[in-house]
């Protein structure tokens, strides 16, 4: 067993936890943050991609709508890397009611969100595949985001105050004496060993699955109502700019351009365990209609590729539990003293990650609050590493790297523009990692042919690199591919039908990939625990004292 | 005029095309794409898993066929498919290197050793071989000599050293592509010095095994390098293009056009007329003005799902895209499909049923609408057949073969009952 000693826990390497990580060492704290698996391959890798700029908000929640503006404007300055300024616009289609835009408009004004609106033949002059029927156009200032980036650059800041991170390292229990929490179990998921870490304070940012988190701490039940949304990238940006129905929110009404694909989404199901999320077919078929309505022909473009996320939401008393869309979109924050009579210990739910930083700056006020230390919050002012030169990420940025060094490392991904040099700087960074860590922060394999070409390419250069042995690199090849199926099989049509079939001759016909030795169990199993999580003796009797804290409400 | 009108220059288009020329039938071959044969490996797989390793792929075919309903093969005896790859072999003796009733084994990039029936002498391993050394190019990106060698140990049994060679195809390049190594080495000088550095890059191993990139248009680059390095040299299967599948495709187009045979490239026949139950004429998209061509035959070899004569919409609708055909998992059925979610399953390594609907034919290989033909003069080969995974037997090629040899022999029986001529076919 490995002892570490720390003053704060975060647990979770979402959006939150890195969010919250990198303000408690900047705040001067030292922080371990535990995460089961890679950062960024939760909720905050199944996500939209879209930037709020609080339009979506301006009618039904004001203060929502600004914090997402002034949020997006942080966000956009301290991690451009992470941002494209893609723009968005709010359309009426001719299947939407007109006078929703003066509500809209209305909204926006009270909420201090920036719209113009536009005249239609504008809007499509700026988006010309638009539904031609369109009536009515407004512009604001959405912009579209990279989960992986933002985490990633989150965490380099967080590194440079101090902070550690340990990834693949699932939490186990949370220990506790006289009614504070003193100290954390994880157990590396890659090598088997236990960690203790010795702390006074732990952060729950465990998104979809806090409440298990809760468990593991020997508190009441604090109820999680995954909400599950699917979304599916299409294998162009037919639009440039970030597209929205101009309707009370509803499903299917946003497109999102972000890197070299779209997406659409999103639909909202309440769901009971977010490790296996299913993207049901009715649903794909839902979103291609919602396509349609904004984009003519959408149904006829190439569809690549599905997923679903479970939005994080804590259930809140004043909405039914089974219409997640409209719990609160604000945080809400658990003080477990109040509830479980257990001190050192703040639950987080709901938000969103364009939020992500502010819902970090309330969480660590909260625990500050709690422990008399006051110290100021500055996530807003310092830039994160990666971002200096403080050009927003532009879709251009991979063809010019490439021009600039095509004659110094061959391309691997084509689809992505990834050259070797990318790959193999990642590898000496993290040589442990599997295919689809790799993936998340290089894209690997995430374009048309879906690592038909590259995956096996991939795998020889890892082998050849480092320490992988051909067995493994062949596993983490299988692997791979196999998790590229879970987002295809639901959506398979078109394009990408011919496409599946030609990467089905290279991969098994011609290669054989499926007569290659490989060993199995090259990634560590995340989603189900070896043994249950500790599971308290419940005090039911504290369940009346929860005290929730809405971040709307501050 | 024409008599017959091949439409797909793949393997089966190309062997369609061959079979009628040699008969004496003007012969018009219309080619949209690259074809499937360079995209894969150049060779010709029979039956390669049954799902288990097969070594006689005639010896098994009766009982696996048995085991598979509506499989392609299911047309056709095992001595008759024997026959139809004998004769495709017999083409291109000089490039074709046949099992003599046994599969080879070709080693693959990722270091499986995939069976085939036929293989290209570039690619034939000698029996008594037990050490290897196996030679990747740094500048070629699909072939990584060590992962290849570390497999192809437990793989095949030979004793296995990976080597690296700094042979950039263009000077100062980092990404040659496996078509632009196979034309330098169609040079002789290039090839020369090629020898050379291999020579001194490799041990005292009996064989040397290169990625598949000996020459382009030149078959015998393989057999001048074995002399240059003093011991045997072969091939090893790359992802595409698929440089022994362009051979390929071009040693077969230049015998198509020897015979003859009218070769149209570039673009898309993208309708028909039709008449009394007749093909008359396709229309073929082309510059300016699309034009219809007219025969007696059609012979239809457009592949399946990768080339796009199938195709699935995003309702699911699995459809024929040219002549609008009617679908079936199998020979034998007659449709309708199964509804497209149990064509597709998220069991990855499972073999997904949407890959086994194509056409169903009679025995003339004409196309089925329940019992009867679709039309009279419409014969289809190749990839478009249904009831077969192609690509997981490692059937394709047999496939293509059987099934273009039947169709061209049932026009050829059609044209002599009604004229009877005296240039029969062999
Ligand atoms: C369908 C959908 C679309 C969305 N679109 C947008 C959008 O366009 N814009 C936007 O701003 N927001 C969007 N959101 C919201 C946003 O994605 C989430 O609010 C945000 O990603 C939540 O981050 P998180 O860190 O709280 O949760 P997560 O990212 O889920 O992080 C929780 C982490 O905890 C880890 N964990 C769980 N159990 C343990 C354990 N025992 N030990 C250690 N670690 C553990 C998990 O592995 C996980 O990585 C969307 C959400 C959904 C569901």
């Amino acid at each position: 067993m490995k002892n570490l000693s720390a003053d704060i826990v975060v647990i979770g390497g979402g959006s939150t936890g890195v969010g919250v990580l990198r303000d408690c060492a900047m705040r001067g704290y030292s922080a371990i943050l535990v995460e089961r698996a890679d950062l960024a391959q939760g909720t905050s890798a199944r996500f939209h991609g879209l930037l709020h700029s609080g339009g979506r908000y301006v009618v039904s929640d004001h203060e929502s709508a600004r914090e997402c503006a002034e949020e997006n404007a942080i966000v956009s300055r301290i991690q451009p890397q992470a941002v494209e300024l893609t723009g968005g616009l709010f359309v009426v289609t001719p299947q939407d009611d007109p006078a929703f835009g003066d509500k809209f408009l209305a909204g926006a004004q009270s909420a201090g969100v920036w719209v113009e609106e536009i005249t239609p033949g504008t809007a499509l002059r700026q988006e010309p595949r638009l539904n031609p029927g369109i009536t009515r156009a407004f512009r604001v200032k959405d912009g579209t985001v990279d989960g992986w980036q933002l985490a990633w650059s989150a965490i380099a800041s967080a590194k440079e105050h101090g902070a550690q991170v340990l990834t693949y390292h699932r939490v186990t229990q949370i220990h506790s004496a006289d009614g504070a929490v003193n100290g954390v179990s994880a157990t590396d998921l890659r090598t088997g060993e236990d960690v203790r870490i010795a702390c006074s304070f732990v952060l729950n940012c465990a998104g979809p699955w806090a409440g298990d988190i809760a468990r593991a701490a020997g508190c009441s039940p604090v109820e999680v109502v995954p909400g599950r949304g699917v979304m599916v990238a299409m294998a162009h940006r037919l639009v440039n700019t970030v597209v929205n129905r101009c309707i009370v929110p509803a499903d299917g009404d946003i497109l999102v351009p972000v890197h070299t694909v779209c997406v659409i989404g999103t639909t909202d199901h309440k769901v009971s365990d977010p490790d296996h999320l299913e993207i049901p077919r009715n649903e794909v078929q839902q979103m291609l209609d919602a396509g349609e309505v904004l984009i003519p022909g959408f149904r006829q473009a190439r569809a690549l590729h599905a997923w679903a996320g479970a939005r994080p939401l804590i259930k809140d008393d004043r909405v039914s539990a089974s219409d997640t869309r409209h719990m609160s979109r604000g945080m809400a924050i658990i003080d477990h003293s109040g509830r479980d009579s257990l001190r050192g210990l703040l639950t987080i739910g709901g938000g969103k990650l364009t939020t992500y930083r502010l819902m970090a700056q309330h969480m660590v006020d909260f625990m500050e609050e709690q422990t008399g230390n006051v110290h100021p919050c500055t996530t807003a002012d310092e830039m994160c590493p990666g971002g200096e030169k403080g050009h927003n990420y532009l879709i251009t940025h991979r063809l010019k790297d490439r021009e600039a060094d095509r004659l110094e490392s061959p391309i691997i991904c084509e689809c992505e523009l990834m050259n070797r040099k990318m790959f193999t700087d990642l590898l000496k960074a993290q040589p442990n990692s599997s295919m689809d860590d790799w993936r998340r922060q290089l894209r690997i394999g995430m374009g048309p042919c879906q690592g038909g070409f590259c995956s096996a390419r991939v795998a020889g250069i890892a082998h050849e690199e480092s320490a992988v042995d051909a067995d493994r690199a062949t596993g983490l090849l299988k692997l791979f591919l196999e998790h590229r199926w879970i987002g295809l099989w639901p959506l398979l049509h078109g394009d990408q039908v011919r496409q599946a079939a030609l990467d089905q001759w290279m991969l098994h016909g011609t290669l054989d990939l499926d007569h290659v030795p490989s060993s199995k169990g090259v990634e560590p199993e995340v989603t189900k625990p070896k043994e249950p999580l500790v599971v308290p003796a419940s005090d039911e009797g504290k369940k009346s004292t929860t005290e929730v804290k809405e971040g709307n409400n501050d | 005029m024409t008599d017959t009108i091949v439409i797909g220059g793949g393997l089966a288009g190309l062997a369609a095309a061959i079979r009628l020329a040699q008969a004496g039938q003007s012969v018009t071959l219309l080619q949209y794409g690259v074809g499937g044969l360079q995209l894969g490996q150049g060779t010709v797989d029979v039956l390669g898993y049954a799902p288990e390793l097969v070594s006689d792929p005639f010896a098994g075919l009766d009982a696996y066929v048995g085991g598979h309903k509506g499989h392609p093969y299911s047309l056709f005896s095992p001595d008759e498919i024997k026959a139809s790859v004998d004769w495709f072999a017999g083409l291109l003796p000089d490039l074709l290197v046949p099992g003599d009733g046994q599969n080879h084994r070709v080693p693959t990039a990722l270091g499986a050793m995939r069976p085939t029936y036929i293989v290209q002498s570039s690619m034939h391993v000698p029996a008594d071989v037990t050490s290897v050394a196996i030679v990747g190019l740094r500048q070629l990106k699909d072939f990584y000599p060590k992962m290849c060698a570390e497999n192809l140990a437990k793989t095949s049994g030979w004793a296995t050293s990976p080597y690296w060679l700094d042979f950039p195809a263009r000077a100062g390049g980092v990404d040659s592509t496996a078509t632009s190594y196979a034309t330098d080495l169609d040079d002789p000088d290039t090839l020369a010095r090629f020898a050379a550095a291999l020579k001194k890059a490799i041990g005292n191993e009996d064989a040397v095994g290169l990625p598949a990139i000996l020459g382009l248009r030149n078959p015998q680059v393989w057999s001048v390098l074995a002399e240059a390095v003093g011991k045997p040299v072969f091939e090893i299967h790359l992802g595409p293009p698929g440089i022994p599948g362009m051979r390929l495709t071009h040693e077969l187009t230049q015998e198509a056009l020897r015979l003859g045979v009218r070769v149209i490239l570039g673009s898309k026949v993208i309708g028909f007329e039709s008449e009394g139950g007749r093909i008359s004429g396709v229309l073929h998209q082309q510059a300016g003005r699309d034009k219809v061509y007219k025969a007696d035959n059609f012979v239809y070899a457009g592949g399946g799902f990768e080339s796009g004569s199938l195709a699935m919409d995003s309702y699911g609708v699995v459809t024929e895209t040219l002549f609008g055909l009617p679908l079936a998992m199998g020979q034998g059925d007659s449709g309708p499909l199964p509804s497209h979610e149990d064509l597709i399953t998220g069991d990855y390594w499972a073999d997904q049923g949407l890959f086994l609907a194509g056409l169903a034919v009679d025995s003339a290989m004409k196309p089925l609408d329940g019992k009867t033909a679709v039309y009279d003069n419409l014969h289809v080969a190749g990839g478009i057949l249904a009831g077969a995974i192609r690509w997981s037997e490692k059937s394709g090629d047999g496939i293509a073969i059987a099934s273009a040899v039947r169709a061209a022999d049932a026009i050829l029986d059609a044209q002599s009952a009604k004229q009877p001529r005296n240039e029969g076919k062999e």
